[in-house]
């Protein structure tokens, strides 16, 4: 029997890495030299964060002295704590946001998918709100939110009642805030979902339009089916920024009024940075870490296991 | 067109010809209604998107009345708020404008730099612990950071860059405290290492034959091969860098040390008796992010994709 050599793909040639590329001491040198300056970096902002954040959530910190293991002393003062739970509860709240906002994303997308003529426009205009920063935009919108500014005329043109600045508002502010997350995000998700719609070979949807499906039954079960893993990963991201959201809160409410928006990052913001509790802080952090983590496992199961399509 | 355009003795003639052309009109009319109506909803979308800048633009020109009013044209017309702004009474404005253009290029520089070295032996090379590497950071990614923000801060003081000595040094400190947290991406490192696996082995492996230096050939055949993913790379870091607030504001004790858009924070809170005067400073921090995201759309566009398919 002859062995046949084939030439080998390029996953092969990858896992070979060349052949010129012996692994020798000196190769490996060359290799980690090359990584060398980016990897301490990673280690020092990324990987160290990680660790020692850990360790401090078990520690009493505030820089001056080192730290001091305290156990489970930080949840349990954490969860004595009635602002951590109206954290927690604000930030469950926030992710109201993501199912608005994937389903308009995702009909935008449709929509500036049309072959008009100037739509090169609309989709860059959608995008402008995303390149800004939170800053900026925080900003903006805290002015439109005034007392007889261009919300509250919107407001009062619609009928409903326009009293002062809705952000001054316990009922109205977290609400308020969840519409500039809402406003600035669009563009994102839908630059991911147009780049989801483009992979979507047209030929099965003008094969199902030919046997005389209608346009709606394009929709649910050729395009919506093909979305589904850009479905995923962007429902994914909005939920997991959605428990973390600060920015927007930092900018225009600061956890105001009367703690109506204290989301959980910024409880442990304000433990750290106000107050100077490090361990207690570094605390919250973890637990938000472990609910984003877990409903970023329903969310998977969910858009897999779940029927998106039907 | 064909169809009515058939002679009207021959559409009488053929009941067929006239049903034809019936429908196609008929078709032609309800894909004008159609298209009609999409316009109508992108325009109100744009509408949503862009007045708030608009509104904001117009506003910062005019010298006095009702602020926070809704318009359409702005009532009257100055250059005082930007004069304000320029003359810098109330913030250092230019200092501002040099500490965001440094930070960005300090920034932009060295993670597309970093980026860029890092990626070419995960994708190129051959070494021990390569795979190791690669998924280490592959599960930095997939971990939530939430005690980033704390350890970092930490971190930042601990490596002295908050230290006082003497004002040059301790600017350069003070830069490199800002922007070092951010110069490892990960993102970056994902769109490069994808990039460069798709320049062929062959080349590669002809350079080495002929005896280059892996410096040499990662500068002369892989940057050039690369260069539309570093572009977008390094658009995506300009507006990151650009935008970038929070983190410098928490940790920046001196306010001459800050970026614009965190120094307009600054003044936004302090100086809230002259609203005009900080939109025109939003005016002004928007601005360069709009060039730049016009100017290279294309690349930013295709990075962002490129981010989440990585």
């Amino acid at each position: 029997m002859t062995t046949i050599r084939r030439r080998p793909s390029r996953r092969e040639q990858h896992r070979l890495g060349g052949t010129g590329a012996r692994v020798t001491a000196r190769n490996t040198l060359v290799a980690y030299a090359f990584m060398l300056p980016f990897l301490i970096l990673l280690v020092l902002y990324h990987t160290w964060p990680v660790l020692f954040g850990t360790y401090l959530a078990f520690t009493k910190y505030n820089i001056i002295q080192p730290p001091q293991w305290v156990g489970l002393d930080n949840f349990r003062e954490l969860f004595a704590d009635e602002q951590f739970w109206a954290g927690l509860r604000n930030s469950l709240k926030y992710i109201l946001v993501v199912p608005v906002i994937q389903v308009i994303a995702i009909l935008v997308a449709l929509l500036v998918n049309r072959p008009l003529k100037g739509i090169g426009f609309f989709r860059t205009a959608y995008y402008v709100p995303v390149v800004t920063s939170f800053a900026v935009v925080g900003l903006i919108w805290n002015w439109m939110y005034q007392q007889g500014g261009p919300v509250n005329t919107v407001l009062g043109a619609l009928g409903l009642p326009r009293d002062g600045s809705l952000l001054n508002n316990p009922a109205t502010a977290l609400y308020a805030v969840m519409f500039v997350t809402l406003w600035k995000g669009i563009g994102y998700y839908m630059v991911l979902y147009l780049a989801g719609l483009q992979s979507i070979s047209p030929e099965l949807e003008e094969a199902a339009t030919i046997d005389g499906a209608s346009r709606a039954q394009v929709f649910w079960h050729i395009t919506l089916p093909g979305l589904r893993p850009t479905i995923l990963v962007c429902s994914l991201l909005s939920t997991i920024s959605a428990i973390k959201v600060f920015e927007e809160i930092y900018v225009m409410t600061q956890g105001g009024p009367a703690g109506s928006t204290y989301s959980a990052l910024f409880y442990t913001y304000s433990r750290a940075f106000l107050d100077y509790k490090y361990g207690l802080a570094a605390a919250g952090g973890i637990i938000i870490a472990v609910i984003s983590v877990l409903f970023g496992l329903i969310n998977f199961r969910l858009t897999r296991g779940g029927r998106v399509d039907a | 067109m064909p169809e009515s355009a058939l002679p009207a003795s021959l559409l009488q003639a053929d009941p067929h010809a006239r049903l034809a052309a019936q429908l196609k009109a008929q078709r032609r009319r309800r894909e004008r209604w159609r298209n009609a109506l999409a316009y109508a909803v992108l325009v109100v979308i744009a509408l949503i998107m862009l007045y708030p800048f608009y509104w904001t633009f117009i506003t910062s020109f005019e010298p006095t009345g009702n602020i926070y009013e809704a318009k359409l044209w702005p009532e009257g017309f100055t250059l005082r708020n930007y004069t304000e702004m320029f003359q810098g009474t109330t913030v250092p404005f230019w200092r501002l404008v040099l500490n965001s253009v440094v930070i960005c290029v300090l920034g932009v520089t060295l993670s597309t730099t970093l980026a860029t070295l890092a990626a070419y032996p995960l994708a190129k090379m051959r070494f021990p612990g390569r795979d190791l590497v690669f998924y280490a950071i592959l599960v930095l990614m997939v971990l939530p950071n939430e005690a980033g923000l704390i350890v970092n801060f930490i971190t930042t003081i601990k490596l002295g860059l908050l230290q006082q000595t003497n004002p040059v040094a301790d600017t350069v400190r003070q830069y490199l405290a800002v922007v070092l947290p951010g110069a490892a991406s990960i993102v970056g490192l994902f769109l490069l290492r994808q990039a460069y696996l798709n320049v062929p082995l062959e080349l590669i492996e002809a350079a080495r034959i002929d005896g280059a230096r892996e410096l040499t050939i990662w500068r002369r055949v892989m940057l050039p091969l690369a260069m539309p993913t570093i572009a977008a790379f390094a658009i995506l870091e300009f507006v990151a860098y650009w935008n970038s607030f929070l983190w410098a504001r928490i940790m920046l004790p001196d306010k001459n040390m800050l970026p614009l858009s965190a120094g307009l924070l600054e003044l936004s809170g302090t100086f809230s008796t002259n609203s005009r005067a900080v939109m025109a400073g939003a005016v002004i921090t928007v601005l360069p992010i709009l060039v730049v995201f016009l100017l290279g759309q294309r690349y930013f566009m295709k990075g962002l994709e490129g981010a989440v398919k990585g």
